[in-house]
C-alpha cells in the first residue's frame, strides 16, 4: 500500500500537473500573433437571455451567432440563433468537400448501401472559416430584399386581399431584421489544414477558422437522393466575458430581465489564438445602449 | 496476524460472534462442553481481538450495530454526492465576481486544500465515513478546477480532461479504501476509452456514445483488470471491476440488440439486432456459468440480471401487442419460475462439485 508521503506527493503533484498543463495551453494559444481579430456587433456575439439575478451561475458568456447560406433562394434561414442547427445544407458544403473532409463518400447514394451507409455517418471535427460581412451576407441580403419586393408587387397588384398583405409585412419585416439584427457570419468553407485555409482567406480581420462539427446527410432533390453536410456546431460557442468587461454588460442583462424591446449596442473585439481558442480582448458599448 | 483492512477484521468479528453462538448452541444439546478455564481463555482471546478491532477499525461488535453502520454508509453516500454538488454551486454563484488570476488561485487552492484535508481526515477517522465525505469533495474540486479552467479560457473541450480526473479518483480510492471512488474513477475510465474508441474511427470525440461498441474495449479491460492485478487488500474493488466490465459490456449490446442502426457494421440493421440478441444471451449465459464456476457471485448475479432483460425485452417484442396482458404477465410469471428450476440445478451441481472436491 502507498505510503502517506508517497501518496501526498502523488496527489500533489497531479492537481499541480494537470493545472500546469491546461495554463501553458492557454499562454500557448495567447502568444505570438493572433490568428484572427474581429469587431462583432450584439448581431454576433449576444447576450444569454436571462436576468443576471434569476440564475445560480454568476459568470457571463457571449453566444456566437452564425449562420450558412441556404443551398435555393429561400430567405426563411434568417431567423433564430445558429440557423444551420435546423440542418439546413450548405451549397459549398457538397459531396466532394465532405471527401476532402475525410468522409468516405465512395457508395451511391441511390443505393441502399449507400443510404444505410450515409444515414450512420456521424460528426467528424473539422475547421470551418466564417466570413464577416462578406459575400454570403450580401447574399443573404440580397435574397431577403428581393423577396420582400416581390411580395410587395404581389399586395400591389392585389391591395384587396388580406393575405398578401400580411405576406408582404412579413417579407418586409425580414429585410428589415437582415439589414439590422440578422448575425452577419456565415460558415462559408471547411477544411483539415489551418495553413491552407489561413493561405486561401487571408484577411484575419474578416475571416475567422474555428473547429465545428460536420456530419452528412442525405436530401431529397426533385425526388432524388443527393448527399451534403451540415454543420451541428461550433466547438466553442459561448465566450466568457472577463470582470474587467462585467461592468460594460451587467446593465444590458439587467434590461434583458425586464424583457423590454431596447436591443443593446455593443463592438466586441474577439481574438483568436494558436489554439483556436477566443478571448474578448476589448469591448466597446455603443451611445445610448443602456 | 492483524487483519488488513477495516472489511477483513469486520468479516474476522462477525465470524467470532457466529462461532460464539454455535458454540451456546452445542453446549445447550450436550455435543461439546468446555471446561470453565476454556471457556475463560477463548473469551479473553475473542474480547482481546474485538477490543482491538474496535479501537483500530471501529468495526460493529453487533448486529445491531450493523444496522446503524448500513444507515452511516447510506447517509456518508448521500452527503458524499450532496457535498460535492455543494461545491460545485457554491463556485458557481460567485465566479463571476473575481478576476481570472483569482478565480485560478481559487480553484488550485480549493483543490489543494480538499486533498490535504483528506489526507488529514484519513489519518484520523477509523471509520471511513468522513474520509468518503472528504474524498468525494476533493475530486468534486478538481473536477470543477479543470471545467472551470475550460470555461473562463475558453478552451476546446477534450476527452484528455477525463485522465487526470481518473487518475485522481483512483489514488483517492486505492489509498483511502473507497468504493465509491474507484466507481468515479472507473466511470471516467469507461468515458475515455470509449471516446478514444470513437475517435479513432473519426468521430467527433463527445459522440461516443452513438456507436455503443465504442465501449466494447472498455468493458474487457475492466473486466480483466482484476485478472492482471491482485486485489486481496481492497475488499470489493476487484467486484466492482467486474460489474462495472459487465454493464459495459451488456449495456450497449442491449441497445444494440433494439437499435442495430447503432453498429459500426454497415449490414441490415434486422441482422444487427439479432446477432446481439444472440449475443447478449449467449454472452449474460456465459457471465452465469463463470460466476459459478470462480465462484464470483457479482458476475453470476449480473448474468442473471441481463439474461432476464434480454429475455424479457425479446417476450416484449414479440408478444405485448398480439397476446392478451393477463397471458403475458403469466408467461413472464412462469418463465422465472422456470429460471428458479434451473438456477436451483446449478446450485446443487456446484454444491456437489465442492463436496466431491473436498
Amino acid at each position: 500500500m502507498m505510503t502517506r508521503t508517497r501518496f501526498i506527493i502523488a496527489g500533489t503533484a497531479l492537481i499541480l500537473a494537470t493545472n500546469l498543463v491546461a495554463l501553458a495551453g492557454v499562454a500557448y494559444n495567447h502568444s505570438g500573433e493572433p490568428e484572427s481579430i474581429l469587431k462583432l456587433s450584439q448581431r454576433e456575439l449576444s447576450l444569454p437571455y436571462y436576468a443576471i439575478n434569476q440564475h445560480d451561475n454568476s459568470g457571463i458568456s457571449l453566444s456566437l451567432r452564425w449562420r450558412t447560406l441556404h443551398v435555393g433562394s429561400d430567405t426563411r434561414n434568417g431567423f433564430g440563433v445558429n440557423y444551420a442547427s435546423w440542418r439546413d445544407a450548405s451549397a459549398w458544403l457538397d459531396q466532394a468537400k465532405l471527401a476532402a473532409l475525410g468522409f468516405d463518400v465512395s457508395k451511391p447514394v441511390d443505393s441502399t448501401e449507400g443510404r444505410l451507409h450515409y444515414n450512420k455517418l456521424l460528426s467528424k471535427e473539422v475547421l470551418l472559416v466564417l466570413e464577416l460581412d462578406g459575400a454570403a451576407y450580401q447574399s443573404a441580403l440580397a435574397r431577403a430584399k428581393e423577396a420582400a419586393e416581390q411580395e410587395q408587387s404581389l399586395f400591389a397588384a392585389n391591395p384587396d386581399n388580406p393575405k398578401l398583405k400580411e405576406r408582404a409585412k412579413t417579407a418586409n419585416d425580414r429585410y428589415l431584421q437582415e439589414t439590422q439584427k440578422n448575425s452577419r457570419l456565415f460558415a462559408i468553407d471547411a477544411g483539415l489544414d489551418n495553413t491552407a485555409l489561413r493561405a486561401k482567406y487571408a484577411d484575419r480581420t474578416r475571416y475567422l477558422i474555428v473547429r465545428g462539427q460536420v456530419r452528412p446527410q442525405l436530401n431529397e432533390v426533385d425526388h432524388k437522393p443527393h448527399l451534403t453536410g451540415y454543420i451541428s456546431r461550433l466547438s466553442i460557442e459561448e465566450v466568457n466575458v472577463p470582470l474587467s468587461f462585467r461592468p460594460l454588460f451587467e446593465p444590458m442583462l439587467r434590461e434583458s430581465g425586464r424583457r423590454t424591446q431596447s436591443v443593446p449596442h455593443y463592438e466586441v473585439t474577439l481574438t483568436y489564438g494558436k489554439r483556436l481558442e477566443p478571448w474578448i480582448s476589448a469591448v466597446h458599448v455603443k451611445a445610448g445602449a443602456q | 496476524m492483524n487483519p488488513l483492512s477495516r472489511t477483513d477484521a469486520q468479516k474476522q468479528a462477525d465470524e467470532i460472534r457466529i462461532f460464539q453462538k454455535e458454540l451456546a448452541r452445542l453446549e445447550r444439546e450436550g455435543v461439546l462442553t468446555l471446561t470453565e478455564s476454556q471457556h475463560t481463555a477463548l473469551a479473553a482471546h475473542h474480547n482481546g481481538l474485538l477490543a482491538r478491532f474496535t479501537q483500530t477499525f471501529d468495526i460493529d461488535r453487533d448486529a445491531r450495530g450493523k444496522q446503524l453502520s448500513l444507515g452511516m454508509r447510506v447517509a456518508s453516500f448521500l452527503g458524499a454526492l450532496a457535498l460535492a454538488a455543494s461545491v460545485f454551486f457554491l463556485f458557481y454563484q460567485f465566479w463571476g465576481r473575481f478576476s481570472v488570476p483569482a478565480q485560478v488561485t481559487i480553484l488550485l487552492i480549493a483543490t489543494l486544500a480538499t486533498f490535504t484535508a483528506t489526507t488529514w481526515i484519513q489519518r484520523v477517522d477509523a471509520t471511513g465515513y468522513f474520509t468518503k465525505l472528504a474524498a468525494m469533495v476533493a475530486f468534486a474540486c478538481f473536477v470543477l478546477n479543470i471545467v472551470m479552467l475550460g470555461q473562463i479560457f475558453n478552451i476546446t473541450p477534450s476527452d484528455k480532461a477525463l485522465l487526470p480526473w481518473a487518475a485522481y479518483a483512483l489514488l483517492l480510492a486505492y489509498v483511502c479504501d473507497l468504493r465509491l471512488l474507484l466507481a468515479a474513477g472507473i466511470l471516467c475510465l469507461i468515458a475515455f476509452v470509449s471516446a478514444r474508441t470513437g475517435t479513432w474511427s473519426g468521430m467527433y470525440w463527445l459522440n461516443f456514445g452513438q456507436r455503443p461498441e465504442n465501449f466494447f474495449p472498455a468493458a474487457f479491460a475492466l473486466f480483466f483488470i482484476p485478472q492482471l492485478i491482485r486485489h486481496e487488500r481492497y475488499a470489493g474493488f476487484a467486484s466492482i471491476y467486474r460489474v462495472f466490465g459487465l454493464l459495459t459490456l451488456f449495456l450497449p449490446m442491449l441497445v444494440l440488440a433494439n437499435w442495430g442502426q447503432g453498429s459500426y457494421l454497415d449490414l441490415d440493421p434486422n441482422v444487427l439486432e439479432g446477432f446481439y440478441q444472440i449475443l447478449g444471451f449467449s454472452g449474460s449465459a456465459l457471465a452465469i456459468w463463470l460466476g459459478i464456476r470462480r465462484n464470483w457471485s457479482d458476475v453470476a448475479n449480473s448474468g442473471v440480471v441481463f439474461f432476464v432483460i434480454f429475455l424479457y425485452t425479446k417476450f416484449f417484442d414479440w408478444w405485448w401487442e398480439t397476446m392478451p396482458k393477463y397471458l403475458f404477465f403469466l408467461v413472464l410469471g412462469l418463465t422465472a419460475v422456470l429460471f428458479l428450476f434451473i438456477l436451483r440445478r446449478l446450485r446443487a451441481a456446484a454444491i456437489k462439485t465442492g463436496e466431491s472436491a473436498s
